[in-house]
This record gives C-alpha cells, sequence and structure tokens, in this order.
C-alpha cells in the first residue's frame, strides 16, 4: 500500500493507524490521549491531520491508512487547529504549572520543593536544593520584600507560609558548612547578577498554565494538603521547626510540572494560555493515602486514558466517566471518592496521565 | 438558562433498611424479567425507575452484585443519559418542552412560571407538597401546540405564564378519573365511520374528550357508527380533528372540534335510529335556538367548503407517500393495513425479487438517507450487504432527538407497520436475520404502537422462526433510548444499545461493516424505511420522477413557529420554502413579517426570507450553509432575535454533547459563552470575529457529526443576520427579545383597568384604578404576564439602550 504523509511516498502494510506509519517514517505528530498499547479513542483531537483528498481533518490517532491517501501532516492548516485544540484543553485546565510564589520570586527559587523536603526532613536533600539554586554568594531574599510571602495562597485563607525566614535560614546553614569558601565580592556580584537573571527568565518563560479566579470554598480544597492550622512560626530557628513550617505549605505547584505532556506541548506548539479560564466544576482534591494517590479534577483533560488503561471488572473497579459532555469528568465508580482504589491500578493510572490529575501523593 | 444539570451518586445513601430491602427486591423482580448480561444495563435502569421513580445509589450497587453490570459501566450509564435521575422526584413531573417551536413561544416563561408557582428553585426540585417536579425536556414533539407541557402522560398545548396555577389545578382535579374509552368491535353495517385523530397532538388537544364524547352520544342515541380511531392527520394545529365519512362515501371534515359539538356534528350527518331518540334531537336542538346564540356560529352551520377550505389548502400541495392514508388509517390495526394494500410491496419482494434487484430497485430510484446527511440508501445497503458478519442488524434510527422535529415520532405512531414492511425488505434486500427500533424514550405511544405492531406481525406469522417465508427468517426488537441527542448519532446509537455511554468513534469503520457486537449493522433513519414499501410497490422510476435532480422522492417536514397552520407535511422535493410556508403554512401570523426559516435543527440554518425562494433540496440547503436534517421547520417572525435563536441552539448542543472530543466538548462552550455576553449587551465586535473563528474551528475539529454541524446556527446567523449580531454591541436587541436589553413601558392607551397590576406576580405594577399604570424595570422579571392581560394592547416592549446611542 502506498500513501503520502507531507508529500513523501511511504510504502507501507495495510491495518496500520496514520499516527502510526508517521511516526515510523520520523513525522511527529503530537498527542495527549493516546498511548501505545491502548485502544485508540480520539479524544483531545490534537494529533489532527488532513485528508487532502477530501479537505476532512482526522484524527491520525485511530483513522486507518488507506490505499493512495495524501495526508498533510504539518501544514499551517493543521498546526492551526492542533494549536486550538490545545488552547481549548487549557481553557478547562484550571491549574498552574508552578506555585505562585515560585513564579513571583525574583529568583525563581523552586520554594514548593523546599518545603516538601522540610516538611518530609530531608535536611540533606533540602541543603542540596539550596546549594544548587542558590549558588550566588548572597541570596536574594534578603534583599527581597518577600514576594513569595504575597503570592502565598495560604494568605488568602489565613496567613502565608514563612517562606523568606525558612529560605533565609537554609541558606545560612549552607554558609556554615561552605564557610572556608572564598568570598571574591566583586565577581560574585557579577555572577549574582547573572544567574538571578537566568534563573528568573527560565521559570517566568517556561510555559505555565494558570488558575484563573478561584472561589473561596475552593481555595479551602488545597487545605487538604497541609495542616489545618493557621498560627505560624515566624522565626525559624532549627529545621525542625522549618519543617513544621513548611507543613503549611498548600503545594499550590503542579507534581507533574516536570512530566506534563499538556505543558510539552504547549511549548511545543507554541501556545499561550488563554485567558478567561472555563469552570465545568469546583476544584476537587480526592486522596487516597492507601494507595499513595491524589486526584485534582480541575487538571483533568478527559482523555480517557486512564479508563483505557485497566480492564473494568467487578472485584477491582478501574475508574470510570461519569455524567456528560462539559461536566463530564472520570471517578471511582459507584461514589465519587477515590478511596477504594487498589495501588496497583494506582500506579497505572499515574503512569497514563498525560497532566497532573493523576499523581503520586507523597 | 445557563444551569449546570448534575448527576449526583451519593456513596452512602440515607435510605432505611426496610427502604434497602424493598430496592433490592425491585431490582431482583427487574433483573428476573430483563436479564443480568451487560448489555442489559439501560433496560434495567429504566425499569427500576419505573418503579421506584428514581434510581437510588443502592439499586445501582445491588445491580452490580446480581448481574453481569460492572460498577463502573453502571456509573458511567447512569450518569450519561438524562433520563435517569438519582435523587427522588414529586410524585408528577412537569415536563416543560423546550424545544425550538416551544423556545421561540416562550417555554422559559412558562418554566419560570411554574417555579414560583410551586415554590422551586434551581436548588430544591420538588414542591412542598412533595408532588410536582419540574423538568425540562429536549422536544416533546408536540411543536405546533407550542408552548406545550405534559404532566405524567397528560399534554397541555398553547400554554401561557399565567395559565400555569390553572394547569395544577386541572390536573389535580381530573388525573384520577381519565374515562377508560373502550375501542370497540364495530359491526358490518354502520351508517357512517366517524375518524378521530390520536395522534400525540390530537390527544394534546382534547381528542381524547371528544372520543368519550362520541362514545356517550353514541350510546344515548344508539347510533349506528363505526367509532375509529386513527393516526396523525398532519393537520396538527387544527386539533382535534373529527372526520364523518357517511355510507355513500363522503367525507365531512371539521377540525378544532370543541367537544360541546360532538353531539351536534355527529347528529346532523346520521339520523338516530328510533323514533323517540329522533324526537329526543329535536326537542333538544329546539332548546339550544333559544337559550344559545352560539348555534348560528357553530360550524354545523358552516357550509362544507368554507369548512374545509383551508384544509384543502393545506392538503392540496401535498404528496403522501411515506404519510399515505394519514387519517384514514388505524395505526394499530394489522387487517386494514393489510387491507389497504400494505405488506404488498414484501410479499411482493419475497416472492419474487432477488436480493440484489431490490438493491437495484432501491438505488435507482435515487432514495437517500432521510436522518439528515442524505447519503444514498441503495448504495448502503450494498456495502451492507456485501459485508461479512453473521448475524447482521437492521436497526431504525428513530432517536428523533432535534428540538422543532417531531416526524419520525407521527410516523412511528400513525403507520408502525409500514415501517416494519420497509425494514422487513431492507433485512430481505441485504441478508439481514435481526431488527433492532430504537426509538426515544420520549415517545411512549410510539413505543407501544410499535410494540403492538410487532406483536401482531408475530402473530400473522411475518416475523420470528416459523415465519410463513420459507426462505426469510427476521425478528425484530425495540430498544428505547434514554435520553441522549448523541445517539442519534449512528456509532453512538450502537453504543447505546450495546449498554455503553452514548460515545460515537471515528469513522471508518463504517457500522455498515462493524457495527452493534462488531457485526455489520445497518442504521436507517424511520422515514427512509417508510418510503422503501411505495418505492417496491411503484418502482423505482415512479420515484425517482418525483423531486429535483439529485434528491428524489417526497420529505416530510415538521413544519412549526410562528407560522399560521403547522403540522406535519409531505411535500415532493424542489418545493421552495416560499410555498411551504405561504401557501400550506398559511403565512407567519398577522401584523408580523416573515424573517426566516430555520431547517435542520441544532445542526441546521437559518435561511432568510429573502431566499426563501430555494427549493427544498439536500444540495441547496447545504449551499446555503443549512441542512436537510431529518426535517424540523421552525419557521421565524419579526419578532425573533437571531442571537437568541443561535444561543438556543448552541444551549442545546453544548448541554447534548457527549464530552469525548475536545473541541465539541469545550470549543461550544466557549461560542455558547461569547452568545450570552451578546444577548446580554456586553460583547465586542472582536468577540463576533472570534465566534466566527471558533465556530469554524469546531466545525473543522470535531469528532462526529454533532460537533461537526452544531456551529451552522451560528454561521449561518453570522452569513445572512450580521447586522443583528452587531446591534447587540450597541447593546440593542432589534427585534426586543433578549432580555438583559429590554423592558416593558406602557403607553398612553392604558385605561387603568388593573389587570396587569392583578397579573404581575412581583409586585413591579402599583394598583391606580382609572389612571395610567407604570412599570417598575427594577422590579420586572420580564414575564410578559402584563403584556398578555392588556385588553388595550398597552404594553410595549422596548429597547432600554436605544435613547443612549
Amino acid at each position: 500500500m502506498k500513501i503520502k504523509i507531507d508529500n513523501k511516498e511511504i510504502d507501507v502494510r495495510a491495518n496500520q493507524t496514520i499516527l502510526n506509519v508517521a511516526s515510523e517514517a520520523g513525522i511527529h505528530i503530537p498527542a495527549l490521549c493516546h498511548k501505545e498499547g491502548i485502544e485508540p479513542y480520539s479524544s483531545c483531537m490534537v494529533c489532527v491531520v488532513k485528508d487532502k483528498k477530501t479537505n476532512n481533518f482526522i484524527p491520525s490517532c485511530t483513522a486507518m491508512i488507506q490505499d493512495g491517501m495524501d495526508i498533510d501532516a504539518s501544514g499551517e492548516e493543521v498546526v492551526y487547529l492542533r494549536k486550538k485544540a490545545v488552547e481549548l484543553l487549557l481553557i478547562e485546565h484550571r491549574a498552574e504549572c508552578e506555585a505562585p510564589c515560585r513564579i513571583v520570586c525574583p529568583a525563581g527559587y523552586n520554594i514548593p520543593l523546599m518545603n516538601r523536603l522540610l516538611q518530609a526532613g530531608k535536611t540533606e536533600e533540602a541543603i542540596e536544593l539550596a546549594v544548587k539554586e542558590i549558588s550566588t554568594p548572597r541570596i536574594v531574599c534578603s534583599d527581597c520584600p518577600g514576594y513569595c510571602e504575597n503570592a502565598c495562597r495560604r494568605k488568602k485563607i489565613d496567613e502565608p507560609v514563612s517562606i523568606r525566614n525558612i529560605m533565609l535560614f537554609v541558606y545560612s546553614n549552607i554558609r556554615r558548612e561552605n564557610e572556608s569558601d572564598p568570598d571574591n565580592s566583586q565577581d560574585a556580584s557579577m555572577q549574582e547578577e547573572n544567574l538571578t537573571k537566568k534563573v528568573t527568565n527560565h521559570v517566568r518563560k517556561r510555559f505555565s498554565s494558570r488558575i484563573g479566579k478561584l472561589e473561596q470554598v475552593e481555595q479551602k480544597e488545597w487545605l487538604k494538603e497541609c495542616l489545618e492550622d493557621s498560627t505560624r512560626i515566624r522565626e525559624i530557628t532549627g529545621f525542625t521547626v522549618a519543617g513544621n513550617e513548611a507543613s503549611n505549605c498548600m503545594h499550590c505547584d503542579c507534581r507533574a510540572a516536570n512530566d506534563c505532556r499538556l505543558r510539552d506541548v504547549a511549548v511545543e506548539l507554541n501556545v499561550k494560555d488563554p485567558s478567561g479560564k472555563l469552570v465545568n466544576a469546583p476544584i476537587l482534591k480526592k486522596i487516597s493515602r492507601s494507595a499513595d494517590l491524589i486526584f485534582e479534577n480541575a487538571k483533568c483533560i478527559k482523555c480517557g486514558l486512564c479508563v483505557r488503561a485497566c480492564e473494568d471488572n467487578k472485584d477491582q473497579p478501574s475508574l470510570c466517566f461519569i455524567n456528560r459532555g462539559f461536566i463530564s469528568i472520570i471517578s471511582e465508580p459507584l461514589t465519587e471518592e477515590f478511596e477504594n482504589i487498589q495501588k496497583k491500578k494506582a500506579d497505572i493510572y499515574i503512569d497514563v496521565c498525560p497532566t497532573g490529575a493523576l499523581t503520586r501523593f507523597s | 438558562m445557563n444551569k449546570e444539570e448534575r448527576n449526583i451518586i451519593k456513596s452512602d445513601c440515607n435510605c432505611s433498611k426496610t427502604e434497602i430491602n424493598e430496592i433490592k427486591s425491585v431490582v431482583d423482580e427487574v433483573i428476573s424479567i430483563t436479564g443480568g448480561e451487560k448489555e442489559k444495563v439501560i433496560l434495567i435502569l429504566q425499569e427500576v425507575q419505573k418503579r421506584l421513580n428514581y434510581v437510588p445509589s443502592d439499586a445501582l450497587k445491588y445491580i452490580c452484585e446480581v448481574s453481569e453490570i460492572t460498577p463502573g459501566q453502571i456509573s458511567g450509564v447512569s450518569t450519561f443519559y438524562s433520563q435517569f435521575r438519582h435523587l427522588p422526584v414529586g410524585r408528577h413531573t412537569i415536563k416543560i418542552c423546550t424545544g425550538t417551536a416551544c423556545h421561540v413561544k416562550g417555554s422559559q416563561l412558562i418554566t419560570e412560571s411554574f417555579q414560583r408557582e410551586l415554590g422551586i428553585d434551581d436548588t430544591h426540585n420538588m414542591s412542598e407538597d412533595s408532588l410536582f417536579s419540574i423538568e425540562e425536556v429536549a422536544c416533546l414533539g408536540c411543536c405546533t401546540l407550542a408552548p406545550v407541557i405534559q404532566i405524567d402522560g397528560k399534554t397541555y398545548g398553547h400554554v401561557k405564564p399565567n395559565m400555569t396555577g390553572e394547569i395544577i389545578k386541572d390536573f389535580l382535579s381530573t388525573h384520577q378519573g381519565d374515562k377508560a374509552v373502550n375501542e370497540e368491535n364495530n359491526d358490518q353495517d354502520t351508517d357512517a365511520e366517524v375518524r378521530i385523530g390520536l395522534g400525540s397532538c390530537c390527544v394534546a388537544g382534547g381528542s381524547r374528550d371528544i372520543l368519550s364524547n362520541l362514545i356517550d352520544t353514541k350510546e344515548s342515541y344508539n347510533l349506528k357508527i363505526r367509532l375509529k380511531p386513527v393516526g396523525c392527520v398532519g393537520v396538527c394545529n387544527q386539533t382535534p380533528l373529527l372526520e364523518i365519512v357517511t355510507k355513500d362515501n363522503i367525507n365531512h371534515r371539521y377540525t378544532n372540534v370543541k367537544k360541546e359539538q360532538v353531539e351536534e356534528i355527529l347528529l346532523k350527518h346520521i339520523k338516530p335510529a328510533s323514533f323517540n331518540k329522533r324526537l329526543l334531537h329535536r326537542l333538544n336542538d329546539l332548546a339550544d335556538t333559544f337559550v344559545s346564540d352560539e348555534k348560528s356560529l357553530s360550524p354545523v352551520n358552516l357550509s362544507k367548503d368554507v369548512r374545509e377550505k383551508y384544509l384543502n389548502n393545506f392538503l392540496n400541495l401535498q404528496l403522501h407517500l411515506a404519510t399515505m392514508n394519514s387519517g384514514i388509517i388505524s395505526p394499530e390495526s394489522f387487517e386494514e393495513y393489510r387491507m389497504l394494500g400494505g405488506f404488498n410491496a414484501l410479499e411482493k419482494t419475497v416472492a419474487g425479487i432477488a436480493p440484489v434487484e431490490v438493491i437495484n430497485i432501491v438505488n435507482n430510484s435515487g432514495l437517500r438517507g432521510r436522518g439528515g446527511a442524505g447519503f444514498p440508501t441503495g448504495k448502503k445497503w450494498k456495502i451492507f450487504s456485501e459485508a461479512d458478519g453473521n448475524p447482521k442488524y437492521v436497526v431504525c434510527n428513530g432517536d428523533e432527538g432535534d428540538p422543532g422535529a417531531f416526524m419520525d415520532r407521527m410516523l412511528l405512531e400513525s403507520f408502525p407497520y409500514r415501517i416494519i414492511e420497509g425494514m422487513l425488505i431492507a433485512g430481505f434486500a441485504t441478508g439481514a436475520q435481526e431488527g433492532i427500533f430504537y426509538i426515544r424514550a420520549e415517545y411512549p405511544l410510539a413505543v407501544l404502537r410499535i410494540r403492538t405492531a410487532l406483536e401482531n406481525c408475530y402473530k400473522n406469522r411475518m416475523l420470528g422462526q416459523d415465519s410463513k417465508y420459507a426462505d426469510f427468517r427476521f425478528n425484530i426488537t425495540v430498544f428505547e433510548g434514554a435520553g441522549a441527542f448523541v445517539c442519534g448519532e449512528e456509532t453512538a446509537l450502537i453504543a447505546s444499545i450495546e449498554g455503553k455511554r452514548g460515545y460515537p468513534h471515528f469513522r471508518p469503520p463504517y457500522p455498515v461493516e462493524k457495527g452493534y457486537n462488531g457485526k455489520p449493522t445497518l442504521v436507517n433513519n424511520v422515514e427512509t424505511l417508510s418510503l422503501i414499501p411505495w418505492i417496491l410497490n411503484n418502482g423505482s422510476d415512479s420515484f425517482s420522477s418525483i423531486g429535483t435532480e439529485k434528491s428524489k422522492g417526497t420529505k416530510v417536514f415538521a413544519l412549526a413557529g410562528k407560522v399560521s397552520k403547522g403540522g406535519l407535511i409531505e411535500v415532493p422535493m424542489g418545493t421552495t420554502i416560499r410555498e411551504i410556508v405561504e401557501n400550506i403554512g398559511n403565512g407567519v401570523g398577522d401584523g408580523r413579517s416573515f424573517k426566516s426559516v430555520q431547517i435542520g435543527g441544532p445542526s441546521g440554518g437559518c435561511i432568510p426570507a429573502s431566499l426563501s425562494d430555494t427549493p427544498v433540496d439536500f444540495e441547496q440547503l447545504t449551499k446555503l450553509g443549512a441542512m436537510m436534517g431529518s426535517g424540523g421547520m421552525v419557521v421565524l417572525d419579526d419578532s425573533d432575535c437571531m442571537v437568541d435563536i443561535a444561543k438556543y441552539f448552541l444551549s442545546f448542543t453544548h448541554k447534548q454533547s457527549c464530552g469525548k472530543c475536545t473541541f465539541c466538548r469545550v470549543g461550544t462552550k466557549q461560542m455558547l459563552n461569547i452568545l450570552t455576553l451578546l444577548s446580554e449587551g456586553k460583547a465586542s465586535m472582536a468577540d463576533i470575529d472570534e465566534l466566527e473563528r471558533l465556530s469554524h474551528d469546531v466545525k473543522n475539529g470535531s469528532l462526529c457529526g454533532l460537533g461537526k454541524t452544531a456551529p451552522n446556527p451560528v454561521l449561518t446567523g453570522l452569513q445572512y443576520f450580521r447586522e443583528e449580531y452587531e446591534a447587540h454591541t450597541r447593546k440593542i436587541c432589534p427585534a426586543k427579545k433578549c432580555r438583559e436589553l429590554i423592558g416593558y413601558v406602557i403607553t398612553d392607551n392604558c385605561t387603568g383597568c388593573t389587570k396587569c397590576y392583578q397579573e404581575c406576580p412581583v409586585g413591579a405594577i402599583e394598583f391606580k384604578p382609572y389612571e395610567k399604570h407604570k412599570i417598575d424595570n427594577a422590579k420586572c422579571t420580564k414575564c410578559d404576564n402584563c403584556r398578555i392581560v392588556c385588553p388595550e394592547n398597552a404594553v410595549e416592549i422596548v429597547n432600554i439602550n436605544e435613547d443612549k446611542n
């Protein structure tokens, strides 16, 4: 069988999808709802290509090749429609790739990660992170009014986490450990400036989805991930104290920030995060501690990979879709709580989920 | 109304032990009847809901325990189809039709009025006495009686917002004692045959009352007449329709019959048998002339020409193939269908035409699928007949979900045997063994009629294993849809029969090759199948001689909206829109001008009056950006706003989208948002451009027909009525329809009769007898009551922002 993709003649076996044929021929077609080994479904429409003979746009993950087909897989119209698909997915993706504190930090420090490490008592890793990020002699925090704490989502509920003091404390511990280092001030300040710029640019320039307007009740959902206590420790005197204060962090960053196919595709297609997000349901976080799974509904793009990945049977129910249309969402069958998920299945869900909707809780 | 309806499955139900036991015994009972296979899930849920009035979470759990159905499947299915409720509702459900015709005639105001009357709001859908709940339904298919509501089985037509209290009272006083109507066995020797329409529209128009009066009159005068309930006559706006055929074979037709007139009409044509009865009649008659002025106005005293003038206009331009014998034939009678030539086509075919030849005949006739897209039927049959697989299925698609369309319902209700015959011929020609009728649950009468007809066909050995045809065995079953518009799409329809969520999938593979259970499945529309017997009887040439070059035969339309005389009509392809609207429909109402006609429902478009000389055929309509669709034709006048219409359709498709693909799920929502902003005067010209771009994207990027055609109402609106869209950016609604942009004022014509004050539900009008009244626009909810009751037409609607520009 002979077909043409992007004007390239290809000899192919019958009974293959256009997507398969293209990838074998080295033509890249992005796709979100498709994964090798799982039955194709055609939901995201990011893999769309154009059949030049019928002028129809078709999903390449499901469409089978036919003899003599002439496919446009990267033309202007095709790329436009793909961009549009990603844009529409992002409109209902009420989620942040990066936490507000990190976005506003002039140095782009990975504050949420620092908090996680401190909370888990991983002191060494925390210092390691500080060393990696704050390789300048002076921490930016000392001169910063604390944009991070102003942006901290916790502030909208009660009090912000004492991010600045935590960072300064961790930094002071690097200083002590690396005291012998020479302090070449002239060079260092130059270096610092450059580095600051670089770090900042790196975080801010990378595509990040925004969450849009949040209702008060929705903000409280984040409290599920932290201590609800509203007293804050302002003076950080040791790693235990730092860890305790870090436990107030609501973890607004996405657990899949660096493992998100939606983000990757947005970057690849150069899509801007659309302004004005659409609300299909209030944001809810469902946590199963036994399966170490967290489901965040607003991040789900309804690709159905998790639903298709496991066979649904009576003894071990798998996730299913509930409701219809714009408000359809995945759910644990017969309940919406995600409490009885098996660990083995949870791992599969986390693996196939293209976004941060289903991630490891810990 | 922009609320999202959400189904709720509660993890733990607060049912008490006894209730749980009751639930379990109900489920056990249902499953013992239906069986517990996976694909029975929709049927099981329907039966459980029939018995419990809703489907409690405990029932769902228990169904999974005792059947093959899995928790994932039942959660998915029971929340996908809008028929299933997971919370208890009031004893009676008030179904308010929000179809196109009802929408343009103000169904939203009706909903609000019922909500006020019953103290129901979006959060609490049950009246205080637990008697009533409100449900907005897509279309009840009684478009000519718009706006329509249905309480349990009882339909009320032409409802006005200020009538809701009375309707509830009427319902409560009558619903217990619906007079049992015996359909009797009539003796042969009668003076006349009296036909009364019992299609859904006629029933809604009160034909059951007429029938019961007919019976009374017959008994009290001992008349020798044969009472015969018939299917739809098509003259739905003139219901109830009574026809008397006297012994000498003369037809006398009466439209809009009132129950008080029954006796008089009957006795005019039929003489009572005995002298005493005759005398009684004479005396009564004499007394009446003295006490009643109305006597002279009664239709009995009008001459036949005058009485039937309109009817003839309505019927003469039509050509009845699919609706042959409408108004004559008794829908459920097998014998009568036979007597009028029914099943001749089937007998002839089975006896002496080779299957290949049958396909050729259908092919040569030029018949194209009447479901919307217009794929050549013969070609489809040919591919299907050549496909490998056993058994092969023929599915009749009766999931007519288009708001504003009721052709399929009427055909199923009135001519069940014809459609069965069509399906049998299809089965014979293509080598299929199994047939399935897929009928939407909102059409209970259609389901009933088809079931009865099928029973009779089995009895008469047309169907089944011991069929009288030696080489042709065919079985037909009925599947009731559960309320999902997307299931009209053939791949979604098949998913639904398989007991899955009604998700369409990408074609190819087409169902004719790989459909139900992976076997070849031929999905044909109701009207398509009902044309088959005619073609076989009369030959392909006679069919192809009707119509235009590429669209052959006739097309059934549901003519409704602002047209004076709506109804179910069948016209040859190529008839112009103007002929339909002006001649058959008798134009729009007095003082209004014909603005546009909406063809094809949510997938179609609005064709402006200026293009109404366009002949109706597949290509012509598509060229204009509309679509034949299944044949809904809603006429709009100058009081209809095109932005409002587009918004109405988008909110429909958005609500009915299955949610599988991105463009349809999110794109239609985004389009709806822009349209809503427009209707509120909050959108800019840039938003219109964005709307147009988005429309093209949704059209290109959607997976199935629903999404691909959803933008059509917007695109045609922008193409033909752009200035109207642009006016909305200046906060003006030229048709004075968009509620955020209009206000009510009382003009100097006001005589101070205080009627408006009495009808205003929110106290926006002050009580000022004999003085000019005034409406407080801050309080006014724009319910339209004052305008309806004002005897002086002193209440006017104005654009509140007009002066500012």
